[in-house]
């Protein structure tokens, strides 16, 4: 056997004992669970060092004129993602080991766990569509799980629903978009050499006008009768139908609403979630099949604009949240907005860079403010900390690395994929540069912001007065993490990004014309102006204030998108479904069904009052009828 | 004047007129019973009249077999209605509804 | 080929547990032993069947009776990649529908024997090869369903079960009338109740247009009443919320796909030009059952009419795929019919054992299970995520074809809505989980104040091995099929491509 299966068979392996048996047995259940996650993240290495090569695919699903495989794409993107999933996976595991110590039911956790692992590796590893959808659904269910960890909460519960249902409906597009994929090129294959082979056919002069004579390029194409004169709209459609995927999954404008709920779970959940699986899984997706992205300009516009809009709107709510993990998950939407952006405006390789150092920093800020919240006991109010930078150290230090990546302060690893994103989205319109801009100003100001309320000031609450710094099992992941986040932007970029969008040529990633070079007329000292503008700002409205001298409820209240949905959508919904339901019960089944049953019954009744059961009724009937035809067959002629 | 067929005929008429109404009104069960033999001796007395005028003697023997069957149907009808008596203390129809629903 | 096939055990088991039932035998054991011969036996078949090259094997046909005026009516035993699959599901469900019972139900002899005949009945509709034989099989289901649900029943059971069988019994009245009319719209010479040579017939020598477009609707009609085709679908969610757990599991899991079946295997072939005539009809229909059904759904209060309205909503992927009428969208229904005949088993069965032990079954009323019943939970999740379509249980990949082959046959907007179905029913199932089994517990399944903690709670979970194998066996079912489709997909595929008229 490959010894790549591993990379999938190892977590599954894990789920399963523990779904059978170990989580009853939490110690084993923990030891099943980080050594299937060491093994992934071996083989991982193995295989990026390109000592594993990719196994031989089996058939999953094969009828004519569809084939699904389960195979494995090796190749520089999925490597380096596939050290970062795994990589960060680990660090989470061993972090959950300490965090979760206390849990009755940690054993199932591990199992959730590990679940996800599988998933994620195998969104990664996807050679096709089908496969990637397969996986792409067990992290939605994975995370179901673990979001509803603590199902005994109503607000966890609540939580864990509405980020499966979000992901289900964003899924409804994705799946759309496949099948639209899948009949329109014959193949459902993400491998690189058949994208760029789509993207060659796709884009000749003849695909945009008239389809007709895209015959020419049958050997594509599995139904031809199947593209019309409007097959540029079509492509459109299945763009965006594609790109619905990721909203769900990355979290998106309008379906972004599920991540900060998201919170409700177990802090290293959050940590898995926001970091190295399951939003990453969308802007992967999106590099994936990024040259057929590429044969939509309009579509490419739109995913530049929704990444765009919520990189902004996202920052906007962060600054007014109090929550330290919802503060965290706002920015998640925000980063996640650039990496969209970067993707819409032609740089998919910039998205990746900044998922790469995204997910050190930001697993580092979730796994840190997992332990401040350890050590507080289960505060997340950050007007409820204060102080804490000297009795938990090595958690505030690793803390401000984070925040400070996250800001993109030079040299840290935030600075150079951030700044690689503006340049790109510069080169694509000068509206999507400034926004950025201003999104890196209000990042900085709100990471501030929060580092000043929760660390530094006098502490306000009794448990913050006496916080107790966590076990080295949790420690030692952070420091890890800081390290990458402050190394990561030197080198890897040029590890693996590159040139994996290098073996295609220019003109799948930018229009013509358009180069790498970073245009004259900007500089990264712009951006990191603003950003260090933001830092100050906020440290002086910050350190040292008992309430938020900023009161902007819009902000507070996310623009008020969850009680729109909560009391629209959701009720309206609802009143649809019970107008259709009283229809049902009341007029198919009460008036039409039950009505001829009513109308069968009355005519018996009405029938009935003939049957009077005298003997002498009958027989003057009967006389009277008798009478009547003597009197026909006598007289009547 | 000569009695014809059609004199037989009307009184066979009027008997079984009067043995419906006796059939279709009275409330009694042995009155019913005995408005019904009325009517079979109707028939009968058409059966002979028919016999005799036509010269034919099938009618008559008819008449026998019919008069003794009606002879044990009498029997057994009246043995019912006894018996009803005897479990109701009533032969008036109007209390006899068990059967009906 | 009149030697004897392996198919008639699968008939005889059960007729002999019956007799052995009604001798007197222990009901519950003899029916179970009965019923795991047969899913053993049907496993057996599974392997045995020469896959590769499709068509019917294990058959056998012996003249049976000759009616005046009728084609001979044949005992003609049979199964091909279509029908295998399904007589799986049937010995799988119907053992589990056996072991899930109570056993100290009252009646419990003719209960069994009930159960037993149901069995024995879609069994052999699915094994039969003679049109009559086909519809007399089903008929005879039909008749136990009644009184399983009119005696052991739970509330309005009267009701139900008078409406279910009258409703039931108007489709098959309108089914033999468009099978009779089937039969006897051919020449003479050539009629046949022969399924296999009416195909090679039909296929070749289709009836005029004129009377497949009479003839078509009837059938459509007969076999949608059966299934539950929008509109005809109001004695479903009322039946299966008053029936017997094993009852509902048997009707909703297999009975059902028996007018599917029909529609594969009778109708559509047969009166092809008919179809082709009537299926923008059937388009509109399943609509209904997607979008009305599906919003029905939502708005139900309880959960076992809440599943009954899903099964209902469920069908419209099994009728899109048969208007797609091509291989992927075909493969893709026999497949999910077996998915949907196992989750909706499971769901069904689950349902019961819910509303036993807590004692309820409204939303409102119910809450926080997971902590006293934990493997009852699971189960139950996994029910719900087989039913939605999550990928690794079987559902999806009946589902996944079933969108493929609507696409290709230029179906997008309805496969368009049927994925929005996805959607849907993630709502309500979801909703489902969340309201019986998370959130705080209810006082009245909290442990009693004077017992020890742990013990004595109101509510029990799936202790002994009787309760939860049959309930494991299904999803072990459903998971072996969604991880590997591929193992029923090489059954079930040569024998769809040896359709007629396929697009």
């Amino acid at each position: 056997m490959d010894l790549a299966w591993f990379l999938l068979l190892a977590p599954l392996a894990a789920s399963i004992a523990i779904l059978l048996n170990l989580h009853r047995k939490p110690n084993y259940a923990i030891g099943a669970s980080v050594g299937s996650a060491s093994v992934c993240f071996l083989t991982a290495l193995a295989v990026a060092t390109g000592a594993v090569k990719a196994p031989t695919p089996f058939e999953w699903i094969s009828v004519p004129g569809l084939t699904v495989d389960i195979g494995m794409i090796l190749d520089p993107l999925s490597k380096g993602m596939l050290l970062v999933v795994t990589g960060v996976g680990l660090l989470v595991h061993i972090f959950s080991i300490g965090y979760m110590a206390h849990d009755p039911s940690r054993g199932r956790f591990f199992g959730g766990l590990s679940i996800f692992m599988f998933s994620m590796t195998g969104i990664v590893l996807a050679d096709n569509l089908i496969m990637l959808f397969l996986f792409w659904e067990g992290v939605g269910l994975s995370s179901y799980l673990l979001i509803g960890f603590w199902y005994e909460k109503e607000s966890a519960a609540q939580a864990a629903n509405k980020a499966f249902v979000c992901n289900r409906i964003a899924d409804f597009g994705f799946m759309l978009g496949i099948i639209t994929f899948w009949w329109i090129m014959g193949t459902v294959s993400v491998d690189p050499q058949i994208l760029g082979q789509c993207y060659a056919k796709a884009s000749m002069p003849q695909f945009s006008s008239t389809l007709q004579e895209w015959g020419a390029a049958q050997t594509l194409i599995l139904h031809p009768g199947g593209i019309s004169a409007h097959s540029a709209e079509l492509v459109t459609l299945m763009v965006v139908a594609l790109f619905c995927g990721c909203i769900g999954k990355s979290a998106m404008f309008p379906l972004h609403v599920w991540l900060p709920d998201a919170m409700e779970g177990p802090t290293p959940v959050s940590a898995l979630i926001h970091a190295a699986t399951m939003v990453a899984a969308g802007v992967y997706m999106l590099c994936r099949i990024y040259p057929i992205l590429a044969l939509s300009q309009a579509g490419m516009f739109l995913i530049a604009c929704t990444g765009c809009f919520t990189a902004i709107f996202a920052a906007l709510i962060a600054v007014q949240q109090n929550d330290i993990k919802r503060i965290l998950a706002y920015s998640t939407l925000s980063q996640l907005g650039y990496m969209v952006m970067a993707v819409g405006c032609g740089g998919p390789d910039a998205a990746m860079f900044h998922l790469t150092t995204h997910a050190f920093f930001k697993a580092l800020l979730f796994l840190a403010a997992g332990s401040v919240i350890h050590a507080l006991h289960e505060e997340q109010d950050i007007w409820k900390m204060g102080g804490l930078w000297n009795k938990i150290p090595l958690t505030f230090w690793t803390f401000a690395i984070g925040m400070i990546a996250l800001s993109g302060v030079p040299p840290f690893a935030g600075f150079f994929s951030k700044d690689y994103i503006l340049t790109v989205a510069y080169t694509y319109g000068h509206g999507f540069y400034w926004v950025g801009v201003v999104t890196a100003f209000l990042t900085a100001f709100y990471m501030t912001r929060l580092v000043a309320v929760a660390f530094f000031g006098p502490p306000r609450t009794d448990a913050a007065k006496h916080p107790h710094e966590s076990p080295p099992v949790m420690t030692v992941p952070l420091v890890i993490l800081a390290v990458l986040s402050v190394i990561g932007g030197w080198g890897v970029y040029e590890f693996g990004i590159q040139s994996y969008y290098h073996n295609w040529s220019l003109d799948v990633l930018r229009d013509d014309g358009i180069s790498y070079q970073a245009p004259a007329e900007i500089s990264s000292a712009v951006p990191s102006g603003f950003v260090f503008f933001g830092i100050l700002l906020s440290a002086f409205l910050y350190v040292n204030t008992a309430s938020d001298p900023l009161n902007i409820p819009v902000l507070a209240r996310k623009f008020y998108i969850d009680e729109f949905y909560d009391n629209v959508l959701v009720v309206l919904q609802q009143i649809c479904a019970n107008i259709v339901a009283w229809f049902d019960s009341w007029i198919l089944e009460g008036l039409i069904l039950r009505g001829a049953a009513y109308l069968s019954a009355g005519l018996g009744e009405l029938l009935r009052l003939f049957q009077t059961g005298s003997l002498q009724t009958y027989a003057y009937i009967f006389t009277l009828g008798g009478g009547i035809l003597i009197y026909i067959t006598l007289f009547a002629h | 004047m000569d009695i014809t067929l059609n004199h037989y005929l009307a009184v066979a008429a009027v008997l079984f007129v009067i043995g419906l109404m006796g059939v279709i009104v009275r409330r009694n069960l042995i009155i019913i019973y005995m408005s019904l033999e009325m009517m079979l001796q109707a028939a009968n007395l058409t059966l002979v009249a028919f016999s005799r005028f036509n010269h034919h003697i099938d009618g008559q023997i008819f008449v026998f077999f019919v008069i003794t069957v009606a002879a044990a149907e009498v029997a057994v009808g009246l043995a019912l209605i006894v018996a009803l008596y005897r479990l109701r203390q009533t032969t008036q129809v109007q209390d006899l509804t068990t059967l009906k629903f | 080929m009149n030697s004897l096939s392996p198919l008639l055990l699968l008939l005889l088991a059960p007729l002999a547990a019956m007799v052995a039932i009604v001798m007197k035998a222990p009901a519950q054991r003899t029916a179970a032993i009965a019923a795991a011969l047969n899913l053993v036996l049907s496993i057996g078949l599974l392997f045995l069947y020469h896959a590769a090259q499709g068509g019917y094997d294990f058959v056998m046909d012996c003249p049976w009776a000759i009616l005046p005026g009728l084609p001979p009516i044949h005992f003609h035993l049979g199964v091909d990649g279509i029908s295998l699959p399904l007589v799986f599901l049937t010995a799988i469900v119907s053992f589990a529908a056996v072991v899930v019972s109570p056993g100290n139900i009252r009646r419990a002899p003719e209960y069994f024997c009930y159960l037993l005949l149901m069995s024995l009945g879609a069994m052999g509709a699915f094994i039969s090869l003679d049109l009559f034989f086909f519809y007399i099989f089903h008929e005879f289901a039909l008749i136990p369903t009644f009184l399983l649900i009119g005696i052991w029943g739970g509330q309005n059971r009267q009701f139900a079960s008078f409406q279910i069988t009258l409703y039931l019994m108007t489709g098959s009245l309108i089914l033999l009338a468009g099978l009779l009319a089937l039969v006897m719209a051919m020449p003479p010479d050539a009629r046949s109740f022969d399924i296999t040579t009416l195909q090679t017939y039909l296929s070749t020598h289709p009836l005029s247009l004129a009377s497949q477009s009479v003839i078509f609707p009837l059938l459509l009609i007969g076999f949608g009443i059966l299934v539950g085709l929008f509109p005809f679908h109001s004695w479903a969610p009322p039946g299966y919320a008053s029936a017997p757990p094993a009852a509902a599991m048997m009707h909703a899991g297999v009975l059902k796909k028996f007018a599917i079946y029909g529609l594969i295997r009778v109708a559509i072939p047969m009166l092809h030009d008919g179809f082709e005539q009537w299926k923008y009809v059937l388009l509109i229909l399943l609509l209904g059952n997607f979008i009305y059904a599906g919003f029905v759904t939502l708005a139900q209060k309880e959960l076992p009419t809440m599943l009954g309205f899903s099964s209902i909503m469920h069908m419209g992927y099994l009728f899109l795929g048969l208007v797609t009428w091509n291989v992927i969208g075909l493969t893709g229904v026999v497949i999910l019919m077996v998915a949907h005949g196992l989750s909706a088993a499971l769901l069904f069965g689950l349902s019961g054992e819910i509303t036993h032990r807590s004692g309820e079954n409204r939303f409102t009323e119910l809450g926080g299970l997971a902590k006293p019943a934990p493997l009852l939970a699971v189960l139950f999740s996994f029910a719900s995520m087989a039913s939605m379509g999550v990928p690794g249980l079987a559902n999806f990949a009946g589902e996944v074809m079933v969108f493929f082959g609507s696409f290709s046959a230029k179906l997008i907007p309805f496969a368009a809505v049927a994925i929005y179905g996805t959607v849907i029913t993630a709502i309500f199932q979801l909703r489902a989980i969340k309201t019986i089994f998370y959130g705080p517990i209810p006082a009245r399944y909290q442990p009693q104040s004077g017992a020890a903690a742990g013990e004595a709670t109101g509510m029990t979970d799936l202790n002994t091995l009787v309760e939860y194998v049959p309930f494991v066996l299904l999803t072990v079912a459903s998971l072996i099929i969604g991880f590997m489709p591929f193992l029923l997909l090489h059954i079930v595929e040569p024998s769809v491509s040896l359709l007629p008229f396929l697009k």
